[in-house]
């Protein structure tokens, strides 16, 4: 964490999470998924983009087990990866 | 979008991370730290740093564990620097803000879910 030393008005305002907080993996439910993606992670030089079915993937387990709020997978920003629908187009 | 002050508006965000479009030629570095307060006991570190883009939705992991005999309750905050970026830093849903309990010995997960907003690329002082 950085302490900024901020003389002017403006100051960083932590805001509460759009959805909240999740709730604790106890039993670790979901590490296999997590492993998955952190392995993708790793072999893909960190880049999120090339790991987003794992990520998906790991959102699903939290949800089927009730470690998250149900979610169309459109509203997190899986749109691209529902079987059937197109890719989303890119702004250049 | 982004209300006055910076600030999201939040009944719309539902709609703009359905709606959002990446931003595939902005490639942003975060990483991640990880600061617990001396009265805390916790080990608690960040796994990993990641190159996401704008208007794409992503997953970060911290992991944390209560290395002592007795259940400790604690809770995170969070900071984003620079400042400038912080503003377009949303978290869709992480571990924050609510007090957590590890039970002794227990070690656990915590994900940050998390997109920066597609209009950061259009920002010319980020």
């Amino acid at each position: 964490m950085s302490t900024a030393m901020n003389f002017g008005s403006k100051s960083f305002q932590p805001r509460p999470p759009d959805k909240g907080s999740f709730p604790l993996d106890h039993f670790g439910e979901c590490r296999s998924f997590k492993e998955k993606f952190m392995k993708c992670l790793r072999d893909n030089k960190f880049e999120n983009a090339l790991c987003r079915k794992e990520s998906k993937a790991y959102l699903e387990c939290r949800m089927e087990r009730q470690l998250m709020a149900q979610e169309p997978l459109e509203k997190l920003g899986f749109g691209d990866l529902i079987d059937g629908k197109p890719e989303a187009k890119t702004n250049s | 979008t982004t209300g006055l002050g910076g600030s999201a508006v939040a009944g719309h965000a539902s709609d703009q991370i359905e709606n959002m479009v990446p931003v595939k030629d902005r490639i942003i570095k975060v990483t991640f730290n990880a600061d617990v307060h001396a009265s805390l006991q916790w080990n608690f570190r960040q796994q990993t740093e990641i190159y996401v883009v704008p208007g794409e939705t992503a997953l970060a992991f911290y992991k944390a564990k209560n290395p002592t005999d007795k259940p400790v309750v604690g809770i995170s905050t969070y900071n984003v620097v620079p400042f400038e970026a912080g503003q377009y830093f949303n978290k869709i849903q992480c571990f924050c803000f609510e007090e957590q309990r590890l039970n002794p010995q227990e070690e656990v997960d915590m994900p940050v879910f998390f997109y920066i907003d597609p209009e950061f690329a259009e920002d010319p002082r980020v």
